[in-house]
């Protein structure tokens, strides 16, 4: 029979008995998978043959989709140049043939539909290569970026919320990078493309169905001190 | 703009400390199923207590209630309700069926203070099986309650009672994101950071002093620590890219991070003040979500290296490669190890849900706990038995709890708002199982 009463006072701050340290645990960690060293090694390599297959490819894509462009181009401006066409242009009334509108290249990014105006490219889930319909407008801010050596753009990397807030966090960095590595491969240099991430956090659709979350599964490009 | 956050931050913990802080929503705890076998308990009204606010015998209550282990009886129909030992009538007590019957006093002592003095019976053997006396503040009612609480539970089952811990967690209201501190109830909520940009992934430090978190405030993912005593907060990590997913090392010199400023996501290892931050993983994938094994030796993460999230284990002295934990499923995420080591819970993502699940680690044996739609960040109490994490009903951010053999599950709601990123504090101070003698 336990008759003592033991009495102590209690300071129960909000945190309390700070000095006192945490009470560590020693446990003895046991190895139990009886996984080899040789299965996991072939898994890692296996696994980094594929990923830089993948990149291969990508890149090699990307190639592809560059010359294809360029081609297109080149005919563009064979075709103009056989036709000396005059060009016309309206003047507004305080300027007399001034050719800041063209060169403002603010006012080229926002040029209702171009592909510079589009600044979004979507993934699938849990993925971050960049699909073939989105090359072009990479490409198109690409070029416009060599054209424009002053510029600068930061690419933020967005998911849909399923899943871990912080695994989600770092797709989207790596949706970011994929853009700028796209973009770097085709002359942008590294140092003009800042990547952040806001994986799930900073959403665009808020319905939980698929057509919310392929919305907000995506990379948008901003460019850095635009006006407005 | 930083400074006057940060005396934001101030003004906030002074409230907090000098108790000033306006009422907050108090947050709602609900218990759904119970243990295999729930243990009876009578509880009866402590003398004295109606002339206090907080009434301790109702508090025990509550907390034995919640956990699902205990079966609460009833307090009979004889008064007044005895509160010393002489007046305990076992023969009465045996025919109302009590086994352990606990009563107790609150007295008024000098300077203001109170004592509460409680027992607990073993009805069978007529013995008295736990008694202990508290001179407290009068404010401190409720702490000393969960104290009582802790202490019969402990001596119930066996288990470290966690009725007087801390949850920490993220409140989302409109675009404002708090990060809040509450009583592991939920009651005393109080707000120690708040701003108008996502906070994610709150953690606290092992001594229970600091929070470290990661905010988007400045327009990218930065981790922060925050003292909780001071509200003074340091920036851990800035580094290019984003800085997240920290995790406290168990003696709390060091914190694995997920830092991309050398490209994708990779695991770092830096110290509690920010410097030294050295590099762990290699690897051309995600890398992120490090939890440190309770002895400090190994990390479990999360990485997309074979081509989908599964978890891995590593030694943090990198003296071998990471080995794969996770085999079942395409989607398996947000480790973090069990206080004994030998099982960790994550999530899973299951038939198009995302849920809770444990696996042994021994076994490989995988249990699926939950069954919501989304739920997300599963975080231990400190002894092992519950797993606190954030779920959500019709589209509105909620915790729940579920013990670790999946029978006892809580659902806990605040009054507005979207509630998220739970962590559960450590034990306060150093315990051991107590005993009388």
């Amino acid at each position: 029979m336990n008759k003592v009463i033991i009495a102590f006072s209690v300071a129960f701050l909000i945190v309390g008995c700070a000095g006192q340290g945490q009470q560590v645990a020693e446990i003895e960690q046991r190895e139990i998978f009886e996984q080899t060293p040789t299965e996991a090694e072939r898994e890692t390599a296996q696994a980094k043959a594929n990923k830089q297959a993948q990149i291969a490819r990508e890149q090699e894509e990307l190639r592809r989709q560059l010359e294809e462009q360029q081609r297109r181009q080149d005919a563009v401006d064979q075709q103009a140049s056989d036709f000396d066409e005059p060009v016309i242009r309206p003047l507004s009334d305080d300027s007399f043939g001034d050719t800041q509108a063209q060169d403002d290249p603010w006012l080229q990014l926002n040029e209702p539909g171009s592909l510079l105006a589009e600044r979004s490219i979507y993934y699938d889930f849990d993925r971050y290569d960049i699909k073939e319909e989105y090359v072009p407008i990479i490409e198109a801010h690409a070029d416009f970026l060599l054209t424009h050596p002053e510029l600068k753009i930061k690419v933020e990397g967005n998911c849909d919320d399923r899943g871990s807030r912080e695994y989600n966090l770092a797709l989207g960095q790596r949706r970011a990078e994929s853009v700028k590595r796209a973009m770097t491969l085709l002359g942008v240099e590294e140092d003009r493309i800042e990547t952040v991430s806001f994986g799930a956090e900073r959403p665009v659709a808020f319905g939980q169905d698929e057509a919310s979350w392929a919305q907000n599964r995506r990379s948008d490009i901003v460019y850095v001190d635009q006006p407005g | 703009m930083q400074s006057s956050n940060l005396l934001k931050t101030w003004i906030l913990v002074l409230m907090l400390l000098s108790g000033a802080l306006p009422a907050q929503a108090q947050l709602t705890i609900d218990v759904i199923g119970g243990g295999a076998s729930q243990i009876p308990i009578t509880v009866l009204p402590f003398g004295n207590e109606q002339r206090y606010e907080q009434k301790v015998s109702e508090i025990v209550s509550a907390d034995l209630r919640r956990s699902g282990l205990f079966r609460l009886g009833a307090v009979g129909s004889r008064r007044p309700f005895p509160t010393q030992v002489k007046d305990v009538d076992y023969e009465y007590w045996r025919s109302e069926r009590a086994q352990n019957l606990v009563i107790g006093d609150v007295m008024p002592r000098a300077e203001g203070k109170v004592e509460v003095r409680f027992r607990m019976f073993d009805v069978a053997s007529e013995s008295q099986s736990l008694g202990f006396s508290f001179l407290v503040d009068s404010r401190q009612l409720r702490a000393t309650a969960h104290k009582i609480a802790d202490l019969i539970y402990e001596k119930l089952t066996g288990d470290i009672g966690v009725f007087s811990t801390k949850i920490c967690y993220v409140v989302k209201r409109g675009e404002t994101f708090e990060l809040q501190i509450a009583d592991a109830d939920g009651y005393n909520p109080q707000v120690v950071h708040r701003y108008d940009e996502p906070i994610i992934s709150p953690q606290w430090s092992p001594d229970g002093t600091r929070v470290a978190y990661v905010s988007f405030e400045q327009r990218k993912a930065i981790i922060y620590v925050l003292n909780v005593f001071d509200g003074s907060r340091e920036i851990l990590a800035a580094y290019a890219g984003s800085n997240s997913a920290p995790a406290w090392s168990p003696d709390g010199k060091r914190l694995a991070v997920t830092l991309t400023k050398d490209g994708v996501s990779q695991l770092y290892l830096i110290n509690a003040d920010g410097s030294g931050a050295r590099r762990l993983t290699y690897s051309q994938s995600i890398d992120t979500e490090p939890n440190f094994s309770p002895d400090g030796r190994y990390l479990l993460f999360t990485s997309d290296r074979a081509g989908s999230p599964q978890i891995y284990r590593m030694r943090v002295d990198g003296s071998d490669d990471p080995r794969r934990m996770t085999f079942e499923g395409g989607y398996n995420v947000t480790p973090r190890y069990s206080a004994d080591g030998e099982s960790f819970v994550f999530i899973h993502r299951n038939q198009g849900r995302f849920n809770v699940a444990i696996q042994d680690i021994a076994s490989r044996q995988v249990q699926i706990l939950t069954s919501g739609r989304l739920d997300q960040s599963p975080t231990f109490a400190p002894n092992g038995k519950m797993i606190l994490y954030a779920s959500e009903i019709k589209g509105r951010g909620i915790l729940a709890a579920v013990s670790s053999d999946g029978r006892v599950k809580q659902r806990i709601t605040a009054q507005d708002g979207d509630i998220r990123e739970p962590a559960w504090g450590p034990l306060l101070n150093n315990r051991r199982k107590e005993s009388p003698e």
